[in-house]
């Protein structure tokens, strides 16, 4: 143990990484009965886990190269398959987001828990969670990452399902393991591709190999596509996005933690992880963009419609996940990564605003929560707000910065469709959201209603005893707060994480041939005219979003329906998901069940079952002859080995 | 009747009517249903053997027959009968089918050895000693032939262990 | 009288005999009787091949008495697991014991 106390990075990378299952082990095992003692103990570690995480930040943030500890674990023939850590800043920055937002969302769930009779269970699994994802990202090879990422998906289906004896969590929870499961047989077929085409899964020889292109051309696309595959599932893109909404019937927090911070962005962290591996296939990143782009706008289309406050968070979560791989997938490694990190902030901010809403008022509703008083809550309305503005990309909000970056990087593709598509989806986006908050601010007939409402009420008021300013409310509030300052300050930060994420330390660093020639030359427009152009664009579009909502929701006298209920059909085909999981749904019926599921149910029945069957009766029936040669007649079978010896040395004889 | 005449003739009569006791011992060691019948036929039997022995020209071997098989084993026998079955009991009938099965068993095994004594070459040593005196077989019995010897009594001394064994303690295990 | 075959045929019908009574017995100590008979068959061969074609004729006589030998011992732990099964099964019918399970 001496050399782990030796040096303090090892250290704090084990301890910061290790605690989180210890203290779900702990919890599991002896502190189920004692709530206080396994939301202490999980606080704890996760706290640690986040001083350890901003620790590793501090210290390595001028490191020259990336820190690798590792130990073999599988020794076969030529392949090599290390466990270890992978310190380089793409994995230290996202190890810190995931610290963080996993120590506010445990502080917040303090109170939006309280009481629950599952809170032990809860917290248990959220340190698997925490653990889980904090050893995927600063995994060193793919298969590590492939084993804690199944991990993530096992702590997402256990947190989706807390609520289990509620019938639509658990069949959410079903839907989310069996589609991400789905998606990560493409994953893991694109590893063994790997494996077998190149025999490492390092991630930082992958890298390397990516930008000296010294993989065939040919492996390269179809492993990068089959591992998009796993970011397709992961991070709920086009056509499997229809997981993260019903997600959503998970507790909140979990929601503000796993379906929009965390675990979803693991596969856009994925995807950025190996990057320039991605990017030497001009093909894989191609068809990411497509399904980038289809992603974002239709989630934004169904955003448009839906009334459930977590919905909308949660159409919204997967257009701008789509957005980070459009930008990925365009080559500018850092606009992605950059929004990711933003987004992780004001998607928690927003989530975790809702959560408090629907914990004061019980429904998802928007309407619901308006009528019913929702802008006397100050705080989490401000903060919604505020994470609303960041979503809608508007200046001085971090949403805003890294949307730019993003659209600078789309201005810079050749074709400029994409960049429409973006602007597109960036206008929807300010829509929906403030189409949202108007709903909540602006109740259609006024809140008087909810006074007399409140007063009859009045009872039930006073028991939850000054709840506004109580422990439960302010364990909600301050680590809503804490995420709206990192969202206004966020933006401000940019070419400073710009420098450390590009830096030397990093595994993309000389990417240079793709990325960060568009982020280079989005640098450069950003002195030119067209920059301001796009950057006015923008804006403007944001801007003009939040003015259509109020137009439509906001004014008085509004009359709070969207311009969607004027096409009925349209508002059906948004509110349906665009039939997506009826058509998976049919198909699911009709392939898999109706076809393949019969032939093999009938193949079961009648061949493997028939065969064993006849071999079961062969062997009793043979068993049930010889048994009359051993019927225990000692006589008998000396008659006949004495009758076989003569007749053997008859036949010798003649 | 001249191959009566001369002791030539009179062995040979003598040969024939051991065979007859031996095989006439023999016929009634196994038909009998009646034990004790069978047990006389054996030392019938075994007698008839020693005689043929004698005809072999070992003097030493007949006796040994006589002493071993009729005076030790039939006599134990015997011993066995008395301590394990009422003899006034009835005993259970023979049954046709498995005696014309274990006739026609014996007679293919008794064909084939037939077949083999016939077919067979049977060539003399070059030479033979005539030496069949009793000192030359203790001599090579404590010389050439000590291990087998040595063995042969482990192998006794391990037979009346196991027989005190199995037919004395079974009582105090079985019950 | 002084050739090798006729001693053989004897020699093989004392065996077949007693082999007939090994499997046509049922009462065990018919058994042993008889596996005694076809031990003398055995023998009476050792000494005929003694006496025709041996160099040696002192060989053949030791094999019989070690055959002899063995019978005794054969003839003790035989009739000794007799009486066991006797006293086990009241009777010395070898039909009846059929089973492994002591």
């Amino acid at each position: 143990m001496d050399w782990l106390f030796k040096d303090p990075v090892l250290l704090a990378v084990a301890l910061g990484t290790g605690l989180p299952f210890l203290s779900m082990a702990v919890i599991l095992i002896f502190t189920r009965g004692n709530p206080r003692a396994s939301c202490t103990i999980s606080i704890s570690a996760v706290c640690t886990s986040f001083v350890c995480a901003v620790y590793l930040l501090a210290k390595l943030f001028h490191a020259s190269a990336p820190v690798q500890y590792q130990t073999a674990w599988l020794l076969a023939d030529d392949v090599l398959i290390p466990f270890g850590y992978l310190l380089d800043p793409l994995s230290l920055l996202m190890l810190t987001i995931v610290a963080t937002i996993s120590m506010l969302v445990q502080i917040y769930s303090l109170g939006y828990m309280a009481g629950d009779p599952g809170f032990s269970r809860y917290y248990a699994f959220h340190s698997l969670f925490a653990w889980a994802m904090m050893n995927m990202v600063i995994a060193p090879s793919m298969f590590q990452l492939f084993i804690f990422w199944e991990l993530v998906g096992l702590a997402s289906y256990l947190l989706i399902g807390f609520y289990y004896e509620k019938y639509s969590a658990s069949q959410a929870g079903k839907k989310a393991f069996v589609m991400t499961r789905f998606a990560d047989l493409g994953f893991l077929m694109g590893l063994l591709i790997l494996v077998v085409g190149y025999g490492n899964l390092n991630i930082l020889d992958l890298c390397e190999a990516g930008k000296t292109h010294a993989l065939p051309n040919m492996l390269v696309t179809v492993s990068a596509m089959l591992i998009f595959c796993g970011v397709i599932g992961k991070s709920a893109q086009f056509p499997l996005l229809t997981w993260l909404p019903d997600a959503m019937e998970g507790p909140t927090p979990v929601s503000a933690l796993l379906h929009s911070a965390t675990m979803v962005a693991a596969g856009v962290y994925m995807f950025s992880r190996i990057f320039p591996f991605f990017a030497s296939s001009p093909d894989a990143m191609t068809m990411a963009l497509t399904i980038g782009t289809i992603t974002m706008l239709l989630a934004s289309t169904m955003a448009m419609v839906t009334y459930d406050l977590k919905q909308v968070w949660a159409y919204s979560t997967v257009s701008q996940l789509g957005f980070m791989v459009m930008s990925l997938a365009a080559g500018g490694y850092f606009a992605g990564v950059f929004h990711l990190t933003t987004h992780a902030g004001f998607k928690a901010l927003l989530f975790l605003c809702s959560g408090i809403f629907i914990h004061e008022f019980h429904s998802n509703d928007m309407r619901v929560i308006g009528k019913h008083g929702g802008r006397n809550l100050r705080i989490p309305l401000v903060c919604m707000t505020v994470g609303a503005l960041a979503l809608s990309g508007v200046f001085p909000f971090s949403g805003f910065f890294s949307k730019e970056a993003i659209l600078g990087v789309l201005a810079n593709s050749p074709n400029k469709i994409w960049l429409y598509a973006g602007l597109l989806g960036a206008l929807m986006t300010a829509y929906y959201s403030f189409r949202l908050i108007f709903f909540v601010v602006f109740p259609k007939g006024g809140v008087e209603e909810h006074h007399g409402h409140h007063g009859e009420d009045d009872h039930g008021h006073e028991e939850h005893g000054g709840e506004h300013h109580g422990y439960i409310f302010w364990c909600m509030a301050v680590p809503v707060m804490a995420l709206a300052t990192v969202t206004l300050l966020l933006g401000f930060f940019q070419s400073a994480l710009e420098g450390f994420l590009m830096g030397p330390s990093s595994a993309v660093q000389a990417v240079a041939a793709h990325g960060a020639h568009a982020g280079g030359e989005a640098q450069a427009a950003g002195h030119g005219a067209g920059h301001y152009v796009l950057l006015f664009t923008a804006v403007s579009l944001g801007l003009g979003g939040i003015f259509w909502a109020y137009m439509e929701f906001g004014r008085r006298g509004a009359a709070q329906e969207g311009f969607l209920s004027k096409l009925p059909q349209i508002q059906e085909l948004f509110a349906r998901r665009w039939y997506m999981d009826d058509f998976l749904r049919k198909s699911l019926d009709n392939f898999i069940y109706a076809g393949l599921t019969s032939a093999f149910t009938k193949n079961d029945r009648r061949i493997i079952d028939g065969g064993i069957d006849g071999i079961c009766f062969f062997t009793v029936a043979g068993g049930r002859v010889f048994s009359f040669l051993q019927s225990g007649m000692l006589q008998h079978n000396l008659l006949v080995m004495v009758a076989a010896v003569g007749l053997v040395v008859l036949y010798f004889l003649f | 009747m001249s191959f009566l005449i001369g002791t030539e003739a009179i062995a040979h009569v003598a040969f024939w009517i051991v065979v007859g006791l031996t095989f006439g011992g023999a016929v009634i060691a196994v038909f009998p249903r009646n034990i004790i019948y069978n047990v006389l036929g054996l030392v019938m039997a075994l007698s008839g053997v020693a005689g043929l022995y004698l005809y072999l020209g070992s003097f030493f071997i007949a006796l040994m027959q006589l002493l071993i098989y009729v005076g030790a084993i039939c006599i134990s026998i015997v011993f066995a009968i008395m301590l394990s079955r009422p003899l006034h009991l009835e005993v259970p009938k023979r049954s046709v089918p498995k005696v014309a099965m274990a006739a026609g068993a014996s007679a293919i095994f008794f064909a084939a050895v037939v077949g083999v004594i016939f077919k067979s070459n049977w060539v003399p040593a070059p030479e033979q000693s005539g030496d069949w005196s009793v000192v030359t077989i203790g001599h090579l019995l404590l010389t050439r032939y000590d291990l087998v010897f040595e063995v042969i009594s482990l192998v006794l001394l391990v037979a009346i262990i196991g027989a005190i064994v199995t037919a004395g303690y079974s009582r105090r295990f079985s019950s | 009288m002084n050739a090798l075959g006729t001693y053989l045929i004897i020699a093989a019908l004392l065996f077949s005999l007693g082999l007939l009574g090994v499997l046509q017995r049922r009462n065990l100590i018919g058994m042993l009787i008889a596996v005694e008979l076809m031990l003398n068959g055995a023998s009476l061969n050792f000494m005929a091949f003694n006496r025709f074609l041996a160099p040696e004729p002192a060989v053949g006589q030791i094999v019989t008495l070690f055959i002899m030998g063995l019978a005794a011992a054969e003839a003790a732990i035989g009739l000794s697991l007799i009486l066991a099964l006797f006293r086990k099964l009241r009777s010395i019918n070898v039909e009846r014991a059929q089973q492994l399970k002591g």
